[in-house]
């Protein structure tokens, strides 16, 4: 039998959980009704749904104000950059943790000391490394900065997730008269792919969001990444005063992390877990 | 042996591309910084005076830095302790067997994937705008419309309507770690200590804390870290320029390296907040480390 002061607390956690999961939704609900509103209607009307079903906001973000050039932009440095960081990371992590190697235990700290260092204090100087290999203002400079300033906390996640693998598995490998690589690629990739599949996810997204390395490291308007481009269209407001579009554009951007969010939220939450119970 | 030799030379093939990437690209810069923070230097030509520990001491003087710092210093406490306690309520609340677990925890995290772009955008136009938004509109719907000074509105109080947009889009994250510790405590623990008259707040303190210090402090650090380094979301608030009430090390660093329309380009003295900024990094850590004893209890 249960008794009335369990069913009043479970009716308070779940009306307290509603309550936040209510603030949560009015993020993508507020969002996505406003980018179908026009200018005029907007702030009469911001609790109120649109009129009518309108997509011509959305339409005017992606072709006249280039956000469809944006959208590809950042399809291409993050991709990219997410494949190299975990192409350059994976061996790493598995070394240090599973080929007993000399040092592995500093080498390991060096490279995860990098994740308190600011990112602003390098913008200086990578901005003068930079200039002279003729990176700068180049997407493929954008993803090696990418790509090297996202090392530390893979290799903080992968070695994680190597340390979880038995090494036994690659020992039998060696008995079987495998090489390094062999036993690398053949068994221990596949026993760590949940590991690379959140490292790939959590540097998907937050590269996808990211737009302070790309403000510096790029300054033509065609090479803008999603994230920046939304800066600049929000940071134009007050001359433009166009904010339907602003709405539209967000919705653009948090739509494919949103989309990938849905599928695989619950690898990246098992995952996150995983790294941190180790 | 042969083999472990071999084992041991293609550990490093291994490790090569990161390291010279890392090296060249990570420990080099910040290296550089620490020498350019002891220059004065107005841009990329060869004018650099070597001037000591001129910029820092610049600093000490410095209001605007003064602030920043403050700010930087009240996001790393508050928002910390804002950001766990909600963690830990939502833990409770999430523990006790209740039914959608998972969809609530889904939700409460899904804030920490939106780019800061976008929470800035919604909060700012959409949330806290003084005379149309949603927030001043459901306290006119209340008649409790003095309190709308206390928010967006009024200058003085911008700093804690953008502290609570980070509590509320990051809490989610430190949830998923402090319940990964929690799960893993036996049940019997928390079934012997009632049968022992124990009330909740007692096995808070005398078995959840205890057995998940080892999650806590990796949270608590990851939370330092990512608080002394934030910059998009504020960055971003109010549009095209930050307010100085929402200056940080780190925007206050990136205005005096590279200003904002106008550039400013006081690169050694940008590099010294960013010197400081790093050492608070360290500090900070530390402190956590030491105050919360590495004890590892066995259950």
């Amino acid at each position: 039998m249960k008794s009335n002061k369990f069913l009043f607390e479970r009716f308070l956690a779940h009306t307290i959980l509603i309550i936040w999961s209510i603030l949560v939704g009015m993020l993508v609900y507020f969002i996505i009704i406003s980018a179908m509103k026009t200018n005029r209607t907007i702030f009469r009307q911001l609790l109120s749904l649109p009129e009518k079903f309108d997509i011509s906001n959305f339409i005017n973000a992606w072709t006249n104000l280039d956000f469809g050039r944006y959208t590809f932009n950042s399809v291409f440095v993050v991709i990219n950059a997410v494949a190299l960081i975990i192409i350059i990371s994976a061996p790493a992590s598995y070394a240090l943790t599973r080929m007993k190697m000399r040092f592995a235990q500093p080498i390991t700290f060096f490279y995860i000391a990098g994740i308190g260092v600011p990112f602003q204090l390098l913008l200086i100087p990578l901005f003068k490394i930079m200039v002279p290999l003729n990176l700068n203002d180049t997407l493929h400079g954008l993803i090696l900065v990418y790509t090297v300033l996202s090392i530390p906390f893979t290799v903080f996640l992968l070695t994680g997730f190597f340390l979880s693998i038995p090494s036994e598995l690659k020992d039998s490998a060696y008995v079987d008269g495998c090489n390094e690589f062999q036993a690398f690629f053949k068994i221990m990739v596949p026993m760590a792919t949940p590991g690379i599949v959140t490292a790939g996810i959590f540097n998907f997204i937050v590269l996808w969001n990211e737009y302070m390395l790309a403000l510096v490291f790029t300054t033509r308007s065609e090479i803008r990444t999603l994230s920046l481009g939304l800066y600049s269209l929000f940071s134009a407001l007050q001359y433009t005063s166009d904010w339907v579009t602003i709405f539209a554009a967000s919705a653009i951007s948090i739509i494919p992390t949103m989309i990938l969010f849905i599928f695989l939220s619950e690898k990246l939450i098992s995952g996150i877990t995983l790294g941190a119970i180790k | 042996m042969k083999m472990e030799k071999r084992r041991a030379y293609s550990a490093w093939i291994f490790l090569a591309p990161s390291l010279i990437l890392y090296l060249y690209l990570f420990v080099y810069p910040t290296i550089e910084a620490f020498r350019v923070s002891f220059y004065k230097w107005s841009g990329f030509a060869a004018n650099m005076e070597f001037v000591g520990f001129d910029n820092f001491l610049k600093l000490i003087t410095d209001t605007s830095f003064l602030e920043a710092l403050k700010n930087t210093l009240l996001l790393l406490t508050v928002g910390g302790m804002g950001s766990f306690l909600l963690a830990f309520i939502f833990s409770y609340l999430l523990g006790s067997g209740i039914r959608g677990k998972k969809v609530y925890r889904t939700i409460i995290f899904f804030p920490f994937i939106v780019a800061p772009v976008v929470l800035s955008i919604y909060w700012s136009l959409l949330v806290y705008n003084p005379r149309v938004g949603i927030l001043p509109q459901l306290l006119k719907l209340l008649h409790i419309e003095v309190l709308s000074e206390f928010l967006f509105t009024d200058m003085s109080h911008i700093f804690w309507s953008v502290l609570f947009i980070v509590i509320w889009s990051k809490v989610g994250f430190y949830l998923i770690l402090l319940m990964a510790g929690i799960e893993r405590i036996p049940p019997y623990l928390y079934e012997a200590a009632r049968l022992e008259g124990a009330n909740e707040l007692q096995m808070f303190f005398k078995i959840t804390l205890p057995l998940i210090k080892e999650v806590l402090v990796i949270a608590i650090i990851f939370w330092g870290i990512h608080a002394v380094k934030m910059f998009e979301l504020f960055y971003a608030f109010g549009g095209i320029f930050p307010p100085r009430a929402l200056w940080t090390n780190a925007i206050y660093l990136y205005i005096m390296g590279f200003g904002k329309r106008d550039p400013i380009f006081q690169l050694g003295y940008a590099s010294a907040i960013g010197v400081v900024t790093l050492l608070l990094v360290i500090i900070v850590s530390f402190i956590i480390r030491k105050s919360i004893k590495r004890e590892i209890y066995e259950y």
